[in-house]
């Protein structure tokens, strides 16, 4: 893209000093100067906390369920955590695969079936002929063709996403239960995929290292380079992301078409760890993946969806599950602190960005 | 009919009260005196035209009848006596008979007439208070009979001409006005600002007849034309003052741009700024004076294969495209940068000529475009001023895709300080700036691309006058840099203020052009002028 204005930015002699602070001489001024780093300090302080507020609420409640009578000899173990780390990274993944389209502001309602779907034919792929790469290829070719097929109808029919991933969710799920018949097959998975799925790595589940790379490389795409930034334009105001010369229908086709790709990984991830697939289990993701994908609104940017925040409201709902759970409450109260949770945490974020910005 | 002749004489006689009078009402806002000791009377049964220039007043005033501005001083007298007017609300206006009707947002296009008919005074119901819709329609179709106008009653009011849309929306304020009662005042606000010409003549015809049945009208509006046709008497304002009235025959386009524009040009407040900025101006058109090239042209082919040239902007030059509300003024800058689809001009830079509805090509073309709407179409509200300003510049703070973040808040920061921009820092998101520095941040975007045509639509629309004259200030630096500025703005001062010469848009097209230097007197005579010659 080299046009007439291309030496404009290049800051070749670029008068950087008038950014920063004048060198001052006097004591007073030096004063001055502490008191305001003190105030900024302070400032800090009060931003971290906001900024990590989920984070912080997240180790008090660990930090209670070590020490709660009726989980203090359950939760702290070793087991348990990597019970907790692993089982998550599946829905770590599909978070992000629901986060993807979020940020353009469209809600992708398939990512459940997406996963399930996904599930199924890689527990028949690997069980007829035992090839990981053939179960890879199932991957990427369930999340071009269903994200592609929602990003065409959404961008180019013009049919509201929620609509139309509400469509293909249940088209999916007609085809999990053609497939299945409603009920669990019989899957003959391979040691190497299993071994995947449940092995330790200096005593840190695979899987759950699996999800930090993958959500790595995910903040970095979307906060280090020029289509993340497009990706966060198009969210913020796509008349505007339009003006601006960003090719926004592309932008948003890509997030539906990556987001299905990472669900569609979560899908043979949780084989790996499952050891086989059941006709049910892509219900059994969407809500989580939205709860966290929304709460990641909470943390580490208030008010932006993220990707940091997101993993950190995986595991903050998985803790709080975790710990009720191994209480023995009654299963019901996991919803209700699972929903109390989501609205809770969603409004900080709304209070805390409206905090920010006036 | 036979009944009712009986009782037209004393009806006619009632009618030729006064219906509506406001006196010394004023208004100020901070230093501005919006509305100054103006006084206002409407004839019963007459067709009142409300006119004035941009700032004049005209909305103020109309405000003010609504009940929705609280004047510092002045009377009002609706039906029967005087009231306080600090103590008008608009729910006193609405029981008083003041019936209003804006240009846009008053119907609802997806549903029927007789569904908008109805929103506005409730429902007829079932014994189970559901509606009964045998019954609404029928009422429907009466309220239409009785305003003659000519559409089905379960029509969508989309599928309706904007004319006849237009018709239903008075109807539906006038709908509960019963005969035999005192009618109220219905306020029309440039009700014919969107209809194309045909439509209009539907419309004033329509007026004629309800204004000979009885109803008093006020019409705001600026077409000229509109106003000698159909209205009885006229109010004109002026900086706040009324500056005419005209009754019958004294209603000519003479009269009314004497009295919009102020017939001396030298009118006492604005006198010493305005000579200034012809000076200003004069100064600018000498130092472009030398050859310049063209840095953007519009023209349209003709059948016979020449082609026409409409517009052609220089290098460095500022060019104001005046028109009135409706003229298509923001549409044509909309379409130079390809975020409209064009009618049938094309559009050449120096860099080549600009494809129909290809932004991106348009900006590599040294295009820029600053849009009226800054909250709707500019503003990324969540995302930092650095992201905001390095959005149209991603591939200068990148390399193979990767976003150089020091680079990037570097540059955002050198823009802050050349542009004095008021920022926390960096970081802040946009919406943490107040009006004016969130423009000049839309307008640092652009211009660090060092663009060779700047397309600005209403630069300072809802910023404080400090801004206003710092974005001037800007727009001017940009263009004594080499940048050719073409800027739309509905404020006639700031165009004189800015712009070396103008032309005036009607209708889409370009139709007349001034050579500066310019001044707002000029330009609103010539844009009445082009008016009244369509």
């Amino acid at each position: 893209m080299s046009h007439t204005q291309d030496t404009a930015n290049v800051p070749a002699a670029s008068p950087d000093a008038e950014a920063l602070p004048a060198p001052v001489g006097t004591a007073e001024a030096e004063q001055k100067r502490k008191a305001a780093r003190a105030r900024t300090g302070k400032a800090r302080f009060v931003d971290f906390l906001e900024s990590y507020a989920l984070l912080v609420i997240l180790v008090v409640i660990a930090l209670f369920f070590c020490f709660w009578p009726e989980t203090s000899s359950t939760f702290p173990t070793l087991a348990n955590m990597r019970i907790l780390l692993a089982s998550q990274a599946v829905i770590g993944v599909i978070s992000l695969g629901t986060l993807l389209p979020l940020l353009c502001q469209e809600f992708d309602l398939s990512v459940g079936n997406i996963a399930g779907l996904s599930a199924i034919m890689v527990a028949a792929s690997v069980s007829s002929n035992g090839s990981v790469l053939g179960a890879v290829a199932v991957v990427l070719a369930i999340g071009v063709v269903v994200g592609g097929a929602n990003a065409l109808v959404v961008t180019r029919l013009h049919v509201n996403g929620v609509i139309t991933t509400l469509g293909m969710s249940t088209i999916l799920g007609g085809i999990i239960l053609q497939r299945t018949g409603g009920l669990a097959p019989a899957s003959d998975i391979p040691q190497s995929l299993t071994n995947f799925g449940t092995g330790l790595v200096a005593g840190v589940p695979v899987i759950f290292i699996t999800l930090l790379v993958i959500a790595a490389i995910t903040y970095f795409v979307l906060n280090h380079t020029s289509l993340g930034r497009q990706i966060y334009a198009v969210g913020s105001n796509m008349d505007a992301a339009k003006l601006v010369g960003l090719r926004t229908d592309g932008l948003r086709a890509a997030t539906f078409v990556v987001g299905a790709l990472l669900c569609a990984l979560g899908g043979l991830l949780y084989v790996s760890r499952a050891g086989g697939a059941s006709p049910n289990v892509g219900a059994t993701f969407l809500l989580p993946a939205f709860a966290a994908a929304f709460l990641s609104a909470a943390s580490v940017r208030p008010g932006r969806f993220n990707v940091w925040g997101t993993i950190i409201a995986v595991y903050f709902l998985a803790v709080l599950n975790n710990g009720l759970s191994l209480a023995g409450v009654d299963p019901y109260v996991n919803d209700y602190v699972n929903g109390g949770a989501l609205i809770a945490g969603v409004a900080l974020a709304t209070v805390l960005y409206r905090r920010r910005t006036t | 009919m036979n009944e009712q002749t009986a009782t037209n004489l004393t009806e006619v006689e009632r009618a030729r009260r006064v219906a509506l009078a406001v006196q010394d009402v004023s208004k100020t806002y901070g230093a501005t005196r919006a509305l100054d000791r103006v006084s206002l009377e409407v004839t019963g049964g007459a067709i009142h035209g409300l006119m004035g220039g941009n700032g004049s007043g005209k909305s103020t005033l109309i405000k003010m009848l609504a009940g929705v501005v609280t004047p510092d001083e002045g009377r009002l007298s609706l039906k029967g006596g005087w009231i306080d007017a600090r103590s008008h609300t608009p729910a006193r206006a609405k029981a008083s008979g003041l019936h209003f009707v804006h240009q846009q947002n008053s119907t609802f296009p997806d549903l029927t007439v007789a569904e908008n008919l109805a929103l506005g005074r409730g429902f007829e119901s079932t014994a189970v208070k559901s509606i009964n819709w045998h019954a609404q329609k029928a009422r429907a179709r009466q309220v239409l009979d009785r305003f003659e106008i000519d559409v089905a009653a379960d029509a969508h009011l989309v599928r309706l001409s904007p004319a006849a849309q237009m018709m239903v929306a008075i109807a539906r304020a006038l709908q509960d006005q019963d005969d035999t009662d005192e009618r109220g005042v219905l306020v029309l606000d440039e009700p014919t600002a969107s209809l194309p010409k045909h439509e209009v003549d539907v419309l004033l015809t329509a007026l004629r007849r309800y204004a000979a049945d009885g109803q008093t009208i006020i019409y705001v509006s600026h077409r000229l034309e509109e106003v000698t046709a159909i209205t009885n008497e006229v109010t004109v304002l002026r900086n706040g003052c009324v500056a005419s009235r005209l009754t019958g025959a004294e209603i000519s386009h003479d009269t009314l741009v004497a009295g919009i524009t102020g017939s001396s040009p030298s009118s006492k407040q604005g006198g010493s700024r305005r000579s200034n900025d012809v000076i200003a101006s004069r100064v600018h058109l000498s130092q472009s004076a030398g050859f310049r090239e063209t840095a953007l042209t519009l023209s349209r082919r003709t059948p016979n294969g020449t082609t026409d040239e409409r517009l052609l902007v220089r290098a460095g030059e500022i060019v104001g495209i005046a028109g009135l509300l409706g003229s298509g003024r923001s549409r044509m800058l909309k379409q130079i940068f390809g975020a409209t689809p064009r009618d049938d001009f094309d559009v050449t830079v120096r860099s080549g000529t600009v494809p129909p509805s290809d932004m991106r090509t348009a900006m590599k073309r040294g295009l820029a475009f600053v849009p009226e709407n800054r909250l709707r179409e500019a503003a990324l509200p969540e995302l930092s001023i650095a992201e905001n300003l390095s959005i149209t510049s991603l591939s200068e703070h990148s390399r193979v895709g990767w976003i150089r973040p020091a680079r990037e808040r570097k540059a955002a920061q050198r823009l802050i300080n050349e542009f004095g921009v008021r920022a926390p820092s960096t970081r802040a998101p946009l919406t943490a700036l107040s009006g004016g520095n969130q423009q000049k941040v839309i307008l640092a975007r652009w211009l660090q691309r060092r663009p060779d045509v700047l397309l600005l639509d209403e630069p300072t629309q809802g910023v404080d006058i400090g801004a206003r004259n710092e974005i001037h200030e800007l727009v001017r630096a940009a263009a004594s840099a080499g940048t050719a500025v073409l800027v739309v703005s509905s404020d006639f001062g700031e165009l004189a203020a800015l712009a070396q010469r103008a032309v005036v848009v009607s209708g889409g097209e370009v139709v007349d052009s001034v050579d500066g230097p310019l001044t707002e007197d000029i330009l609103n005579d010539i844009v009445y002028a082009q008016e009244k010659a369509l």
